[in-house]
């Protein structure tokens, strides 16, 4: 029999061999900053940290580390409640009803494969610099992922569940709402994760080219200024709140859709 | 009737444990060389933990299993497993499949292009040699694994539960080709069911297990001249016989 | 026969909607007046405004339209391939060996979350303006994309499928090529898409802040410039090539790449 401590170092070899992998990362990175020529390009990873936890006191630029967050998360926000909302309508109209999907498709097709990014210089030219510019740059990044899940989900609901519902004397609208609607929100769900991720990048992306706060601009600024410790603690914030937005999502649909049990990453 | 064929598998104080779960207890037999066994237990009773011990895809927690008098090693002994779940690939043509074993043991190509002809035949799929399995009934599935065991002409063949899916119409087919098969080549096999019937119309000996932890109940000879006719008296009284040691599990 | 006239009768809705589209777009710009050519250029001017571009002319940003787009595709395409030459193997890799995923994967996770357009400020910072700065980022958009999905499908080989290799004795090399990555070759495949997307769509960002050339380059420039009609040329342009790579790739895999999507 395996002794106590070998069966509990087993057990937890992975736990213990990511902190040692983050270990080794931040040590040599310490030492190549501080003791090589490339420390003029990568700062230390402490200074990065210690200026990182001081931002939510110290204000860079014109706010807090907070108020940057808060202000992109904000921006995300918004366009994402309306992504989702045009998004869900839209794709579940195209999914059911072989009419809408013939009048409306065509258009949608043409409208995807353009970046959101690249409708930033026309959304400038329409809403001016401000807020509304980056909801509209954000409402399309999100838009279509959504879109495009819920038709996928709309459209690919079981036949046999179909068959059954009609065949029980359920009504068109009874079909609708009890089956096309449930079974498609997996689907529906997929695209909000995808979206959510999306929205994150476009609205990072937005204030990149057009700012004054958030954390695109942070890292846009840190640029202009050349302070690239500026910049990693940028990314360190836009990555921390990335990747909470995209768990909270998950953990979100796990809650909603116990009954499936997705897979994979 | 003394069976005077030399040993091929001797499988010696068998025990396998997963963490508490002890679920092989000390097994002891042998297999002789061109027999075929049957092992048939009560569900759950480590049946296929016993093949996959045996084909060292799971490492003994004790014992020893011998093939020809030395440890098994797969690249030296060749063995062909034939799971419960249906294991063909899917990226691969019917005849590309009969050809995995053989291209995993290096053999040359005119050989094994000889070989996959050959196979192809026997089980009647040359006509559907290009087909992938997403293409194919369960039946035509089983046949394209069975001619995949048998091209690379293994020493032993281990087959677990492969009917099980199948009408009977089909198992029966498929029951007397694998005869044919086992005939002609002079394969070991040892073949795992909960079909007492089945067991009963294959196997020259029967091994009877226990429940979990698991041990040898008992062990049955078939003597039974073949073509072996499943309504006679013979027959249904050993199928008695056998089920009768079951029920006690 | 009922089934072929519906078809039909979607196809020409289809096509009616379309037109109806730029009918609308033609007359509320160029008949009615009712929107200024500032804020959206007719479709006859975004179409003239393409031909000329197309055939060489080089205003207002001084190359034609087949110079920007060359220029994006040669740093596309190559951040692109390095991206995945690194990406897929580095993916394999993680699924296939428990110790490298034990410590490369943290790691991996750990960047995942940030966004290509994220490395923009770092790689301009470190590596300038030019070529380099720019295929850095999309390196990031690729290999990110690359990575995850060839990963995951590596890490969908069936338990059944190893053990058949391995009862015929097959090395850990043989598994790995002979079951592991046929297995994962769909997967992988989809993370080719998935990253060239992410190219593109890195590139028109990267272009958007610091180039001098490029389609990116171009659309920024039109607006600073109060050209819109350029502008959505240049949208155009952007999302038929990105379609065109996407397409060219999906048929590439229905070919040659037998499995699930």
């Amino acid at each position: 029999m395996e002794s106590k401590t070998s069966r509990f170092m087993r057990k937890n070899m992975a736990a213990f061999m990511t902190i040692v992998a983050f270990m080794s990362l931040l040590l040599v990175w310490e030492l190549v900053a501080r003791f090589t020529n490339a420390g003029m390009f990568l700062p230390p990873a402490s200074e990065i940290i210690s200026k990182f936890v001081e931002s939510f006191t110290v204000p860079i630029g014109k706010h807090r580390m907070l108020v940057h967050i808060g202000v992109s998360l904000y921006r995300v926000g918004v366009a994402f409640i309306f992504a989702t909302i045009a998004g869900i309508f839209l794709g579940v109209s195209m999914g059911y009803s072989k009419t809408v999907e013939a009048i409306i498709k065509p258009i949608f097709e043409f409208i995807r494969p353009i970046p959101p990014l690249a409708w930033i210089p026309m959304s400038i030219l329409w809403f001016g610099l401000g807020d509304q510019s980056k909801f509209f740059i954000i409402f399309l990044g999100c838009f279509c992922f959504i879109t495009v899940n819920t038709y996928d989900g709309t459209k690919n609901v079981d036949h046999v569940l179909l068959g059954a519902a009609r065949m029980l004397g359920a009504s068109e609208r009874q079909v609708f709402f009890r089956v096309v609607l449930p079974s498609s929100i997996p689907y529906i769900f997929a695209g909000l994760q995808i979206a959510i991720t999306a929205g994150w990048s476009a609205v990072v992306g937005a204030e990149m080219v057009r700012s004054d706060e958030g954390v695109g601009w942070l890292i846009v600024m840190g640029m202009t200024n050349g302070n690239t410790v500026q910049i990693m603690v940028g990314m360190l914030a836009i990555g921390i709140v990335g990747y909470i937005l995209a768990t909270a999502m998950a953990k979100l649909e796990g809650r909603l859709c116990i009954w499936n049990q997705q897979q994979g990453i | 009737m003394e069976d005077k064929r030399e040993i091929k598998v001797k499988v010696m104080n068998l025990t396998k444990q997963f963490d508490e779960l002890l679920v092989l207890d000390d097994i002891s037999f042998d297999v002789k060389k061109g027999e075929f066994l049957c092992i048939v237990g009560p569900t759950g009773c480590g049946k296929t933990t016993f093949l996959n011990s045996l084909t060292k895809l799971y490492q003994p927690t004790k014992g020893e299993i011998l093939i020809n008098n030395e440890p098994v090693d797969l690249k030296k002994h060749s063995i062909a497993y034939i799971f419960q779940e249906y294991s063909t690939m899917p990226w691969l043509t019917v005849e590309e499949n009969i050809r995995f074993g053989l291209s995993i043991k290096h053999m040359p190509k005119e050989l094994a292009d000889q070989k996959v002809e050959e196979y192809l035949e026997v089980v009647g799929l040359t006509k559907y040699r290009k087909y992938y399995p997403d293409q194919l009934s369960a039946s035509m599935l089983q046949r394209v694994v069975i001619a995949r065991a048998f091209a690379t002409e293994p020493e032993l063949l281990l087959m677990d539960e492969p009917y099980g899916q199948l009408d009977i119409e089909l198992r029966f087919k498929l029951e007397d080709e694998l005869l044919n098969l086992w005939k002609r080549n002079g394969t070991t096999v040892i073949f795992i069911t909960h079909n007492i019937e089945e067991a009963v119309y294959l196997g020259e000996r029967i091994l009877v297990l226990t429940n979990k932890p698991t041990k040898i109940k008992t062990e049955i000879k078939n003597d039974l001249p073949r073509p072996r006719d499943i309504v006679s008296e013979d027959f249904v009284n050993l199928r008695n016989e056998v089920t009768d040691l079951i029920k006690w599990w | 026969m009922k089934n072929k006239t519906a078809k039909y009768k979607y196809r020409i809705l289809s096509v009616c909607s379309v037109i109806a589209v730029l009918f609308i777009w033609e007359l509320v710009t160029d008949i009615l007046h009712l929107i200024s050519p500032m804020m959206l250029p007719s479709p006859a001017k975004v179409l003239n405004t393409l031909i000329y571009k197309l055939t060489g002319g080089v205003n207002p940003d001084g190359a034609t339209l087949l110079q920007h787009i060359a220029a994006s595709m040669k740093i596309a395409l190559g951040g692109y391939t390095v991206g995945v030459l690194v990406g897929v193997p580095l993916g394999i890799a993680m699924a296939w060996n428990r110790k490298f995923e034990m410590f490369a994967k943290p790691l991996f996770d750990v960047i995942r979350p940030i966004p290509a357009l994220a490395w923009i400020p770092l790689m301009i910072l470190w590596l300038g303006i030019g070529y380099w700065s720019k295929v850095g980022i999309i390196f990031f958009a690729a290999f990110i994309s690359a990575t995850i999905n060839s990963y995951a499908g590596i890490k969908r080989t069936s338990q059944v499928h190893l053990w058949v290799a391995s009862t015929f004795g097959a090395s850990k090399r043989q598994m790995l090529f002979k079951v592991a990555i046929p297995t994962a070759l769909p997967m992988i495949f989809t993370g080719l898409r998935l990253a060239l997307g992410s190219s593109w769509v890195a590139l028109v960002a990267a272009e958007l802040l610091a180039a001098t050339r490029g389609l990116g380059y171009m659309i920024q420039v039109a607006r600073m410039l109060g050209r819109p009609d350029v502008i959505i040329v240049g949208m155009i342009t952007i999302g038929v090539i990105g379609y065109l790579l996407s397409t060219v790739l999906e048929k590439l895999q229905n070919k040659y790449v037998k499995g699930g999507k």
